[in-house]
C-alpha cells in the first residue's frame, strides 16, 4: 500500500498542473497484481503443497494408526501420543537431548564468540584464519561424521587419537563402542563444534566490526581495561548478534541428526546407539519401521519442546524486542 | 524495448521448445524400452555391491523379453536405503510391479502390499530351506521366491589358532577361551561388529537354546530362563576385552579379519572369496558354537526374496517372471549366485550342481547353512530389534541386570507385536 502512496506523490510532485494522479494510486493495477500472483505462485504453490499441506496430513496421521501406510481412517485419538510419553526409549531420547542442548549451546557459543574476539583483534594474517575456521561449515555432516568415526576415533592402535594416546602411554581406547565412560560424547561434541563453530564465529566478527572504534578509544582514555571494555562495551553492543545466534545455535542442536545417526550406525541400523537423539528415534520409527502414525506424533511433541523452549528463551534474553 | 522484448521471447521460447524436446527425447527413449512389448514391468533391485550385477539382471530381463516377446522389463537400480524407499514408493502410484525384498516383513503382507506366490512354488517347496520359505510364509501362504542364501558364518585364522595350540570353537566357554588367549595389543580375538554386538545376541539366543518368538508366533520369549544366561555371554566378551570394537567397517566387511586385526570374525560367505584371495587356504568357518549343554550350532541366513506388487496392474505377468526366472532358468540362478558375488543357489537342486561348493571352506559354509541356519522370523520388525538390541547393550556394557532388560524388552516387544496381529 505505501508504494502505490509514494508513487502517487511522486506523480504529484512530477505533473503538478491539475493532472488528479491520486485517485491512480487506488485504483487496482491489475497488470501489478498479475505479476505479483505470477511471481509469487510458484513458491507459494510449493511452500503450500510440499509443506503445510504435508504437515497437515502428518498432523491427521499423527492420530491414526498408520502402519505401512499413509492412508487416514482408522482414529485412535492420543493412542500415539501417550504411547511415545509412556515409551522409556523416546523418553530417554527427548531428556537427553535436552542435556545435550543445555551443554552444547553454552559451548558452541562461547566458543564461536572467543574466536571471533581474537580474530578480530589480530592485526595480521585475520583473512587466512577467517578462512580456516569457516571452511569446517562447508563440509558435509555425513562426511565428517565418517571421517571421524573411520580415521580420526577408530579403535585400532593405528587410529589418530588412540596413536596421540599412545605417546602419553595411554591404553587404546574404543572411542564409539565404550560405554562406560561414554567416550562417544568426545566424538560427537568434537565434530559438531569443529562443523559449526566457524560459521557462528563469521557472524560475530560481522558485529563486532560494526561496533563503531570510537567507543573503544574513549573508553581506553578512561582507563578501561580489556575486560571491561569486553564487559561494557562489546557484549552489549553484541546483543542482537548474539541473541540470534542463541537461537540458531539452539534450533541447530534440538534438530541433531547426522552426527549422531552416522557415527553410531552400524550394519543393522541405529539400534545399538547409546544415544539416539528425537530425530534419529523417529527416523526409525517412521522410515524404518514404517510407523507413520508413531512418527508424526514424535515429531509434533518435538515441535512442541522447540517452540517452548524458543519461546522461553525469547523471554529471557528479549529476542526482537527494540533496545 | 521493443527488440529487448523480442529477444527475450525469443529466450523463452527457445528454452521452451528445449525443455520440450528434452520430455520428447525422454519419451522417445522410453518408447525404445517398450518397442513391440505390450506391457513393461517396473523391477526394482536394491544396489548390489558386486560389479556386473546390475549388468547381469538387465542381461535376464532382456532374455525374458527375447522369449516372450509381449513382455518388457525396466529395470530400476536403487542406491542408498532400500527398504525405506521401497516402502514408500509402494504408496504411491509409481511402486513397481515386482521387487525384492530382503527382510521379510508381516506388515507387507497385512497391508496386502504383496501378491501370495503359492501357484508358482506349488510342487517345489522341497527344493527350498524351511528357513526361507518359513520368513516369506504368512497366514499360510508365500509371499516371496527366495533368489539366494546368503550364510555367514564364523570365520578363524588357521596358523593363528594352531600357533596358540587352539582348535576351532565347539562350544561357546571354547570361543570365549580362545578369544580371551588370541587378545594382543595388536590382534584382538573375535570380531562381531563395530559396535560389539551385531548379530552376537540373536546367535547367542538361538544357540543356547532360546528363540524370539514362540513356535506359534503369538508370544515373544527372548527372556526365558535359556536367553537370558546365553546373551549374557556377550558381557563376558566385553569384560574379557577380547572383542574388537570401532573397527574402521562393520563386521559384514571382511577387513578386519584379513588385515588380522581380529584373529576370528563373524561374517558372511559373500566375503569368502576375499578372504581367499588376501589369505590363500589359511582359514576355516565354523557355525557359532552352542551355549551350553542344552544348546546347539547355529547360523543365520540371509538374502533376498522376489516379491510382487499386489496391487500392480501387471501382478500375473510379473509372476510369470519370477516363475520363468527364479524357477526355471537354473543357469542363469548359478550366474547370479557365483560369477559376481558369492550365494548359495536358494534351490537345493541348484545348489548340488554348483561346482563352488563342493569342497575346503566354502563346502563346509554350504553345510553349515543347510543344517543350522535360523532367519528372523517376519513378525520381528525394527521396533521389537530396537527394544531388544537395547537391552543388549546394557547388558553387555553397562553390566544392567539381563533378567529384569529382558524381561522389560520382552513386554515392550509383546505389545508390539499385539498390535502387528490387532
Amino acid at each position: 500500500m505505501s508504494d502505490t502512496a509514494t508513487t502517487g506523490q511522486a506523480a504529484t510532485a512530477a505533473h503538478p498542473a491539475g493532472v488528479r494522479p491520486g485517485r491512480r494510486g487506488r485504483r487496482t493495477d491489475w497488470r501489478a497484481v498479475g505479476a505479483f500472483a505470477v511471481l509469487t505462485a510458484p513458491t507459494v504453490l510449493g511452500l503450500g503443497l510440499f509443506k503445510y499441506v504435508a504437515i497437515g496430513w502428518s498432523f491427521l496421521l499423527s492420530f491414526s494408526e498408520a502402519r505401512g501406510t499413509v492412508d487416514l481412517g482408522s482414529w485412535i485419538g492420543f493412542d500415539n501420543y501417550t504411547f511415545l510419553l509412556k515409551d522409556e526409549a523416546f523418553r530417554s531420547s527427548m531428556t537427553g537431548i535436552i542435556l545435550f542442548t543445555i551443554f552444547i549451546v553454552p559451548v558452541t557459543f562461547g566458543l564461536s564468540l572467543g574466536l571471533a574476539v581474537l580474530l578480530h583483534g589480530m592485526r595480521r594474517g585475520r583473512a587466512f584464519f577467517r578462512t580456516s575456521f569457516l571452511i569446517p561449515a562447508a563440509v558435509s555432516y555425513v562426511v565428517a561424521a565418517l571421517i571421524w568415526k573411520m580415521s580420526l576415533f577408530n579403535g585400532l592402535p593405528s587410529g589418530v587419537a588412540n596413536t596421540i594416546g599412545g605417546l602419553f602411554g595411554w591404553d587404546v581406547q574404543s572411542w564409539i563402542a565404550s560405554t562406560d565412560p561414554p567416550l562417544y560424547w568426545i566424538v560427537i561434541i568434537t565434530v559438531r563444534l569443529w562443523l559449526q563453530v566457524g560459521l557462528y564465529m563469521i557472524l560475530f566478527l560481522a558485529g563486532l566490526q560494526a561496533i563503531p572504534v570510537h567507543l573503544y578509544e574513549a573508553a581506553s582514555l578512561d582507563g578501561a581495561s580489556r575486560w571491561a571494555q569486553f564487559r561494557h562495551i562489546t557484549l552489549p553492543m553484541l546483543r542482537n548478534t548474539s541473541v540470534a545466534i542463541l537461537m540458531l545455535i539452539l534450533i541447530a542442536a534440538f534438530q541433531a541428526f547426522d552426527e549422531f545417526y552416522n557415527v553410531f550406525m552400524t550394519t543393522t541400523g541405529n539400534s545399538t546407539a547409546p544415544v539416539r537423539p528425537p530425530l534419529v528415534f523417529l527416523y526409525d520409527t517412521a522410515l524404518k519401521g514404517q510407523d507413520y502414525g508413531v512418527g508424526s506424533a514424535g515429531a509434533f511433541l518435538l515441535t512442541l519442546l522447540i517452540v517452548l523452549v524458543t519461546l522461553l528463551q525469547g523471554r529471557l534474553v528479549g529476542f526482537g524486542r527494540k533496545d | 524495448m521493443s527488440t529487448s522484448l523480442t529477444s527475450r521471447r525469443a529466450f523463452l521460447g527457445g528454452s521452451l521448445l528445449f525443455v520440450g524436446g528434452m520430455a520428447l527425447a525422454a519419451c522417445g527413449k522410453d518408447d525404445a524400452v517398450k518397442a513391440g512389448a505390450k506391457v513393461t514391468l517396473e523391477q526394482w533391485y536394491h544396489a548390489y555391491g558386486e560389479a556386473g550385477t546390475q549388468q547381469a539382471v538387465i542381461r535376464y530381463a532382456k532374455e525374458y523379453t527375447k522369449a516372450n516377446p509381449d513382455v518388457a522389463i525396466k529395470v530400476n537400480w536403487i542406491a542408498g536405503d532400500y527398504s525405506a524407499k521401497l516402502h514408500s514408493t509402494l504408496l504411491t502410484p509409481q511402486a513397481p510391479d515386482l521387487f525384492e525384498i530382503g527382510d521379510f516383513q508381516y506388515v507387507d503382507v497385512k497391508n496386502g502390499l504383496l501378491a501370495p506366490l503359492d501357484d508358482i512354488i506349488k510342487g517345489q517347496e522341497a527344493e527350498y530351506s524351511k528357513a526361507s520359505l518359513d520368513s516369506a510364509t504368512a497366514d499360510g501362504k508365500l509371499y516371496g521366491l527366495k533368489m539366494m542364501d546368503d550364510a555367514m558364518v564364523l570365520y578363524y585364522r588357521k596358523s593363528v589358532l594352531e600357533k596358540a595350540g587352539i582348535a576351532a570353537p565347539q562350544t561357546f566357554a571354547d570361543l570365549a577361551a580362545a578369544a580371551k588367549k588370541l587378545t594382543s595389543r595388536e590382534q584382538k580375538g573375535l570380531f562381531v561388529g563395530s559396535d560389539g554386538i551385531g548379530n552376537a545376541a540373536y546367535l547367542l539366543l538361538w544357540s543356547g537354546g532360546g528363540d524370539l518368538l514362540d513356535p506359534e508366533g503369538k508370544k515373544v520369549v527372548f527372556n526365558s530362563p535359556e536367553g537370558v544366561a546365553a546373551i549374557s555371554g556377550l558381557k563376558q566378551l566385553h569384560d574379557d576385552r577380547s572383542l574388537l570394537l570401532d573397527f574402521t567397517t562393520d563386521w559384514y566387511d571382511p577387513g578386519a579379519f584379513i588385515q588380522g586385526a581380529a584373529a576370528m570374525q563373524w561374517c558372511g560367505l559373500w566375503a569368502l572369496p576375499a578372504i581367499k584371495k588376501a589369505l590363500g587356504d589359511d582359514f576355516g568357518v565354523v557355525a557359532w558354537p552352542k551355549f551350553g549343554d542344552t544348546g546347539q550350532a547355529v547360523s543365520r541366513i540371509g538374502g533376498w526374496f522376489a516379491a510382487v506388487n499386489a496391487k500392480g496392474k501387471h501382478a500375473e505377468e510379473a509372476k510369470k517372471f519370477i516363475e520363468w526366472l527364479w524357477i526355471k532358468q537354473t543357469d542363469l540362478q548359478k550366474d547370479w549366485c557365483v560369477s559376481y558375488g558369492f550365494h548359495v543357489p536358494s534351490r537345493k537342486s541348484v545348489a548340488a550342481q554348483t561346482t563352488e561348493f563342493s569342497s575346503g571352506p566354502a563346502k563346509d559354509a554350504a553345510d553349515i547353512l543347510a543344517n543350522t541356519s535360523r532367519a528372523y522370523p517376519n513378525l520381528w520388525n525394527t521396533t521389537m530389534d530396537s527394544a531388544f538390541a537395547q537391552a543388549v547393550l546394557k547388558i553387555a556394557k553397562s553390566g544392567g541386570d539381563a533378567k529384569s532388560l529382558l524381561d522389560e524388552a520382552a513386554a515392550k516387544a509383546q505389545a508390539e507385536l499385539g498390535k502387528q496381529l490387532a
